[in-house]
């Protein structure tokens, strides 16, 4: 394997990725040992940069799968409500319908028609009415489908209002790093936390289950998109290297990070909180451990996330930050901040207040 | 299409000039040299069992390695195909090699071999009352062109293909993990096999083609047809017409890899996306290219079981037409997650939706044929029930994932991977079976066990739906594909999946006991051991046929008058 | 076969052909694999593949002939053949319905994150493409010149003008060497480059296989006119010969169309070279 090495990509930044791929003629010649991407060993940044932050607790079973579960994740976006109500109230029925009428179908032939009940087969091969009802009953249901499903996709186009928050996402092997072009422009990189008892994944990250916040094990990552909730974000998203997917079930969110393009899509986020993704396009060998962990912050704290990184600009710009509006009045219990995944019944554990562990 | 019947009619001039063939050749001539279409569909589908028995032990791996989180059993694979054991990125690397190598195994190298090349060479012939197929040479070169793009697919596991040996990239082979992206030969074998097999396909579909337009007997016009000979026609249009655009693709592939073009490299302007519209312009036929001929199967046995003609003809044999048509512009419900526009989008959502309604033509028909019949419970008839009812299950998914809006929250997760192995390994698969124990004695000559072949179908039938209907939940819940390992959240229905596996595995095992029973002590097959209910031409013949039938055509009365 | 058969069709004897013939294209791709990985083996291997596989296609094809002589292409036996000819252009079309898609995702939709692309078609770092109405119309015209040559010949051949099909067999050939040569001029004088960017690669990689398929259809005629003079063909049963006009028709086809869309659409107002 070391005598094929993956290409050396000159930089994980956004902006012009087809300029980042080799060039022809350079394919394979930075050689890199199988430890894979440089950027692999090099890239991780110190946990939590942002000074007077801490990472929210993440409630379970909210903005991630539950133990044997079944159905769709909790939704927390306005698609992914409109899109869980198509699947759950249009579709799932109707399927489930359709399968079960062709199941009692094939069960009563069986039973009605088998030789013993019905020793003389008929001959009857045409039934003009029959015919036209079964091709135009599936027709009508399948119309049923499409009115929501087409509006659903209109909505998911609409695009994010001139004003809406522009962070940029760029897939590499195997890592995400998220720009803020609209905060001063500096570059989070976020690699998934190392997993107890199995060979090191990511070089110079910590193990899951070392800070009191952590998520699960294969999802949570040292640094996590931070972004503000409760207002669209435009999302633009591309690869540096290979072809990657941005996808978080609980925002009904996926969208392909391709190299040479820049995708676009609005993300709305309902309600302060952690919700987990993975990767999903295969891209190599680690495409099964670069998750992506979204922390939605009401705006006032985001802002505060922002302006604790070097670089980090509000509206242009560096805010001096109050300390007494800054994390450490916020208190357990105060009403505007979040606790966690902010849905109705969670308690409040972990607050920003609280110092890092 | 004029049949070209009345062009042989009352041709009895005698031909000599051949030396005498009554006799079968010896055994290098008969199974390395061979012209006659039933020896060539004897090797597809002995190959079609070796290669599903490989694919299938390679799912038994993947399902070993999912049963819990964390990676178990990985390095080990890894070491046996010559990787060092203790470089994690082999390790990890394997799993892509191992489910690229199951799915380019299934696809090309056990359902198209045994549908197409073993059935279709076995019955195409003689259901249309042929001596042989058009081109008996290229029939041959069909099957080894098969076989050796097997070979190069297994050349490419012990050889590197970037971070560990063996090709890595779906079965896919999405750019550009597949060109800068996997360095090393093994990606170009895996390529190569399938332009080599590729080439196979596309002579084989040619040979098909001519031999349903041009060799039908006097009298059986288009219109008479047996149903599966209609599905094997539609198929290699498919074929025909789907595969060159592949082996453009994956040419593209090899030059950007090994000549610097960049038709897939972003840096010289190239667009990954296009591999991926290439691509499934060929992969979406090509799902229909593996369901359709089981299609024809089922039509058969249903009929032949109901001792009633096929309800509809007409109807099924144009629905299959239709499903071929309309399967060639719906290629982009597989990309609705790469940033399509919202006009692509929702045209790609509504043209998917509509194959639903063909295809449910189908399954209502079936129901109808059985209605008001007088049915017997064969093994061939149980399996296509539950052919009918499992592919149900797995069409109606496709139409959840139809919907782009949906296919955003579902699209690369198991949920697709529940869809399309319901169609496959529960569609294609128990129709291949069905198919197997309806041919059987009249390819052997020796009758197999029924007991056993219904044991085989429910414990089949009990293992496979345990193994996939839990993946809906999980793809449900998020757990994205080809994936390694998982969060602890999914645990839970991964392990029943494997055991699902494990009960599946008995049943295969029952089906090699029933095999080796019947060739040692099966009773023999008369010529039409099923009886009333089965009135196509290949019940005429004896249980094998003469090595080389219909030396005196048959002639189609003009009697089924419609 | 057997003495007692009826029927009209070619029912064959075992043959090691196709074996042969596989070998050799195995032995050819796995060779090209040692080729481009530097590996060795790589110098011979595929060279010996393309032997064999050579070999293998001219034992096949001779043997077609000689049982056309033996009287075993019936009526029936000759519809097959032309239906597997048509068939296989069919799927030839489809080939290049690929690259053509290539060229038009390229050209219609410019990447604009490419620097040497930079959004415009031709691509910025191309600065001058090929004079359309320069060597590649005098190529153009060369085609539908070799067209009507080879339909001379044909209609030579049914008249039993066995001057004229050998005439017209000839001139067909010399302009599609003629045509491979000129193309071969323009490659070695092009003023841009193979690889580099989408330009090259869409240009090379469609005119390339055209001009591939342009030898293969040289040489069908060769062996045409082979065999013309060797007496073969007979105004009412030469299939051979019209599979290789057939072919050759497609190959113009697919040229004019390359013409159009690649050399004067794609390069469009700009400078020529
Ligand atoms: C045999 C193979 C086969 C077949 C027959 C089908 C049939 C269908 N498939 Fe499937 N599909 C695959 C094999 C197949 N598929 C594979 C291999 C993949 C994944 C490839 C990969 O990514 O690796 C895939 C993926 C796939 C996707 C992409 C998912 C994703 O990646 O995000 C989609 C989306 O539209 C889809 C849709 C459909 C539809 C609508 C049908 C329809 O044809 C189904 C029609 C059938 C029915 C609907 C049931 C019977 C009908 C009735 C009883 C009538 C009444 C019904 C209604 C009114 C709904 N399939
Ligand atoms: C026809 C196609 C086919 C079939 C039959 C199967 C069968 C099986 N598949 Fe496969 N699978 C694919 C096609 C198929 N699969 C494809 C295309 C992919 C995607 C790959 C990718 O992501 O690139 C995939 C991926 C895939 C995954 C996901 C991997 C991942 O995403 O990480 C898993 C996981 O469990 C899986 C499991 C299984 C299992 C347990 C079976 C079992 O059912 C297998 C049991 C064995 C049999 C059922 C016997 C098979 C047949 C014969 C022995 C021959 C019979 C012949 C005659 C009767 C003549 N498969
Ligand atoms: Cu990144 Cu998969
Ligand atoms: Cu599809």
């Amino acid at each position: 394997a070391a005598a094929s090495p993956m290409p050396a990509y000159s930089t994980p930044a956004a902006g012009a990725p087809g300029a980042q791929a080799p060039v022809a003629a350079d394919k394979g010649a930075g050689a890199v040992e199988a430890a894979g991407n440089p950027l692999n060993t090099s890239g991780p940044t110190a946990d939590a940069a942002a000074p007077g932050y801490t990472p929210m607790k993440p409630t379970p079973g909210i903005g991630m799968p539950v133990d044997g579960g079944i159905g769709l994740q909790k939704q927390f976006s306005p698609f992914g409500e409109y899109g869980r109500w198509i699947h759950d109230i249009v579709l799932i029925p109707l399927i489930a319908a359709i399968t079960v009428f062709v199941l009692a179908l094939l069960v009563w032939v069986a039973v009605r028609y088998n030789r013993r009940a019905n020793p003389v087969a008929s001959r009857t091969s045409h039934n003009t009415l029959l015919e036209v009802a079964w091709t135009l009953v599936p027709v009508l249901i399948l119309v049923c489908i499409a009115v929501p499903s087409i509006d659903l996709i209109a909505k998911q186009y609409k695009p994010a209002p001139k004003s809406a928050l522009t962070i940029k996402i760029t897939g590499n092997q195997w890592f995400w790093s998220y720009g803020y072009p609209d905060n001063g422009d500096f570059e989070v990189n976020s690699y998934m936390l190392n997993l107890p008892g199995q060979p090191v994944i990511n070089a110079g990250v910590r193990e899951v289950g070392s800070k009191p916040w952590d998520g699960p094990s294969h999802m949570e990552v040292d640094n996590r998109l931070v972004v503000p909730a409760g207002e669209p974000i435009r999302l633009q998203i591309t690869a540096a290297d290979v072809i990657h997917s941005f996808a978080v079930p609980s925002l009904w969110f996926k969208l392909d990070a391709v190299p040479g393009r820049i995708n676009e899509k609005v993300l709305f986020i309902e309600k302060p909180g952690v919700y987990y993704g993975q990767c999903s396009e295969l891209c190599g060998v680690k495409h099964g451990y670069m998750p992506i962990a979204v922390e939605a912050l009401p705006r006032a704290q985001y802002n505060a996330w922002v302006l604790g990184h070097p670089g980090g600009l509000i509206d242009g710009q560096k805010k001096l930050i109050d300390a007494t509006a800054q994390a450490p009045a916020a208190g357990a219990g105060e009403t505007a901040v979040p606790a966690d995944n902010a849905s109705e019944a969670v308690p409040a554990v972990e607050t920003t207040s609280s110092p890092a562990a | 299409m004029a049949t070209t019947a009345d062009h042989f009619q009352g041709h009895v001039d005698d031909h000599h000039g051949h030396a005498d063939h009554d006799h079968k050749p010896g055994f290098f001539a008969r199974w390395f040299m061979s012209t006659n279409h039933k020896d060539i569909g004897t090797m597809y589908l002995i190959f079609a069992i070796f290669a599903g028995v490989i694919g299938g032990a390679v799912s038994g791996i993947m399902r070993a390695e999912l049963m819990h989180p964390g990676i178990q059993y990985l390095g080990a694979v890894a070491s046996f195909f010559g990787d060092d054991a203790s470089d994690f990125n082999a390790t990890l690397h394997m799993w892509n090699v191992l489910i690229t190598a199951h799915g380019l195994i299934m696809v090309f190298f056990v359902v198209m071999p045994a549908t197409i090349g073993g059935f279709g060479n076995w019955f195409i012939p003689l259901m249309i009352g042929a001596p042989d197929m058009a081109f008996p040479r290229m029939n041959n070169i069909s099957f080894w062109l098969t076989f050796a793009g097997f070979c190069s697919l297994m050349m490419s596991a012990f050889v590197p293909g970037g971070l560990g040996n063996g090709a890595g990239t779906g079965w896919t082979v999405y750019a550009p993990l597949s060109t800068y992206g996997s360095t090393g030969p093994a990606v170009d074998f895996g390529i190569f096999a399938l332009h080599l097999a590729g080439a196979g396909s596309i002579m084989g579909a040619i040979n098909l083609i001519t031999t349903i337009f041009n060799m039908r007997a006097p009298g059986m016009t288009i219109h008479k047809m047996p149903l599966f000979v209609w599905s094997v026609l539609v198929t290699a249009f498919l074929l025909l017409l789907a595969l060159p655009v592949l082996a453009a693709a994956i040419t593209m592939l090899i030059t950007d890899r090994n000549f610097g073009t960049t038709f897939f490299d972003p840096a010289g302007g190239g667009d990954p996306v296009l591999y991926q519209h290439l691509f499934w312009f060929f992969g979406h036929p090509e799902v229909y290219i593996m369901i359709l001929p089981a299609f024809g199967m089922v039509s058969q046995i249903i009929s032949t079981f109901s001792k009633k003609p096929v309800f509809g003809y007409l109807g099924m044999a144009y629905a299959m037409v239709a499903i071929g048509v309309v399967g060639f512009i719906v290629w982009a419900h597989h990309m609705y997650t790469t940033g399509l526009s919202v006009n692509t989008k929702m045209y790609f959502t509504a043209a998917t939706m509509v194959i639903a309604v063909p295809t449910g033509v189908k399954i209502f028909s079936w129901i109808a044929t059985m209605w008001g019949g007088s049915l017997e419970f064969k093994s061939p008839m149980v399996w296509s029930l539950g052919f009918i009812f499992l592919f149900t299950v797995g069409g109606v998914t496709g139409v959840v994932l139809a919907n782009g809006g949906v296919d955003d929250v579902l699209h690369d997760t198991y949920y697709v991977v529940a869809h399309f192995h319901y169609v496959l390994s529960l569609g294609a698969v128990t129709a291949l079976f069905a198919g197997f124990y309806y041919w059987f004695p009249k390819m052997s000559g020796r009758m197999h066990s029924e007991f056993l072949a219904h044991v085989h179908f429910w414990i089949f039938f009990i293992g496979v739906n345990l193994i996939f209907f839990p993946m809906h939940f999980l793809g449900l819940q998020g757990m994205p594909r080809r994936y390694p390992d998982y969060a602890e959240a999914y645990t839970h229905w991964n392990q029943v999946a494997t055991v699902g596996y494990m009960i599946m595995a008995v049943s295969i095992v029952i089906w090699f006991i029933n095999i080796l029973y019947a060739f040692t002590a099966g009773k023999r097959a008369e010529g039409n051991y099923w009886g009333e209910g089965a009135t196509t031409l290949e019940w005429t013949l004896s249980s094998p046929p003469p090595f080389h039938q219909f030396e005196t055509l048959p002639v189609i009365e003009d009697a089924g008058h419609h | 076969m057997a003495g007692s058969k009826t029927h009209d069709y070619h029912i064959l004897p075992p043959d090691i052909v196709p074996l042969a013939t596989t070998f050799g294209a195995l032995m050819f791709t796995t060779g090209m694999v040692l080729l481009m990985h530097k590996m060795p083996g790589g110098h011979f291997v595929p060279w010996l593949g393309v032997a064999i596989l050579l070999a293998g296609m001219f034992a096949w094809f001779s043997k077609i002939v000689k049982e056309a002589h033996a009287g075993d292409h019936t009526p029936v036996v000759q519809l097959h053949q032309r239906y597997g000819m048509i068939l296989f252009i069919a799927s030839e079309v489809m080939f290049f319905v690929g690259w053509f898609w290539a060229f038009f995702d390229f050209s219609l939709f410019p990447s604009t994150l490419a620097e040497s692309v930079a959004g415009q078609w031709p691509p910025k770092a191309i600065e001058a493409v090929m004079d359309p109405f320069d060597l590649p119309l005098l190529n153009t015209l060369i085609l539908l010149c070799s067209g009507t040559t080879v339909t001379w010949a044909h209609h030579a051949l049914i008249h039993g003008d066995r001057e004229g099909l050998k005439k017209g067999l000839w001139a067909t050939i010399l302009l599609g060497v003629l045509f491979t040569c000129i193309q071969a001029y323009e490659y070695v004088h092009a003023p841009f480059p193979f690889g580099a960017n989408t330009y090259g690669s869409a240009f090379y990689m469609a005119t390339g296989f055209h001009g591939f398929h342009v030898l293969m259809g040289t040489i069908m005629l060769i062996v045409c006119l082979v065999r013309s003079y060797r007496g073969d063909f007979t105004p009412r049963q030469h299939f051979g010969f019209e599979a290789a006009a057939w072919y050759w028709h497609f190959v113009d086809v697919v040229w004019l169309f390359l013409f159009v869309a690649v050399y004067v659409w794609g390069g469009w107002g700009y400078p020529t070279h």
